[in-house]
């Protein structure tokens, strides 16, 4: 696992977990980058007939990709592609700005992908789409540009090619 | 999350987010989140509790089609550990 934290880090983001009030307090400080508007698509489709994406900044990646980079204090604005069949095995979570601990023992509390093929079994969703998205979320300062100009549309034009009709996003 | 949301609703496919800190969300101005105030790294809540994973799956989804004005974010009503799920 390519995360070393200290113990000061430790300690940080387990408070940050188990008090939601001290990340409000932190999201006051936020900037977001480019936001001019609301981008709208609407939503005319029956969920039934969809083919729906999962997209997570929780960090999740297959084992065999390249872990997120945490020595960049700002982040690591680049995304990894997810292929439906992986094993849950061969799934693991790099992200030490949260506490994983319960998600490295369930992966479906970030990425719902046993729920999803669930769904698509009892016909609420169509179709589980052939490939998700992982992110590593804290992503600040210089690296949002290339988030919001790079990253965020290429993963856009892979989910827009492979006919996704529907994307579904988590945070870590 | 929120920005890449923004980018992907804006080639044409709908997304609903779920958001866990609800500050930052209104500030990225996602097109539609649920919101739930619940700690980071459990956004479908605990490990191994499918009717509760499942839960707001559903709800978020329902959020999808409901939501009808651009950057809605829906309170769901779900107390941390405290509520009992059936699927």
């Amino acid at each position: 696992m390519a995360e070393k934290q200290t113990f000061g880090e430790r300690l940080i983001t387990k408070i940050f977990s188990r008090f939601p009030i001290i990340s409000e307090m932190w999201a006051k400080k936020f900037k977001a980058y480019g936001v001019e508007g609301i981008p709208w698509t609407p939503f005319e489709k029956e969920l039934s007939q969809c083919k729906v994406a999962i997209v997570t900044s929780a960090g999740v990646h297959v084992k065999t990709q390249q872990p997120f980079d945490m020595e960049d204090h700002e982040g690591y604005p680049t995304f990894r592609e997810i292929p439906r069949d992986t094993p849950k095995s061969e799934l693991t979570i790099t992200h030490k700005y949260y506490d994983h601990t319960d998600a490295d023992r369930d992966i479906n509390i970030v990425y719902p992908i046993d729920r999803f093929f669930e769904m698509k079994e009892r016909k609420e969703i169509g179709e589980v789409a052939e490939f998700h998205y992982g992110l590593m979320g804290h992503i600040l300062g210089r690296h949002l540009k290339t988030l919001v100009e790079e990253t965020g549309p290429e993963i856009a034009r892979r989910l827009k090619s492979s006919g996704v009709d529907v994307a579904f996003l988590t945070p870590g | 999350m929120g920005l890449v949301q923004r980018e992907i609703e804006k080639i044409g496919i709908p997304t609903i987010s779920v958001s866990i800190v609800r500050k930052l969300t209104e500030e990225v101005k996602p097109p539609r989140a649920v919101f739930l105030r619940w700690p980071f790294g459990h956004p479908l809540g605990e490990p191994f509790n499918v009717p509760q994973q499942m839960t707001i799956l559903r709800e978020a989804f329902n959020a999808l089609k409901e939501i009808k004005e651009p950057g809605t974010i829906t309170d769901l009503p779900y107390r941390w550990k405290r509520e009992k799920y059936e699927m």
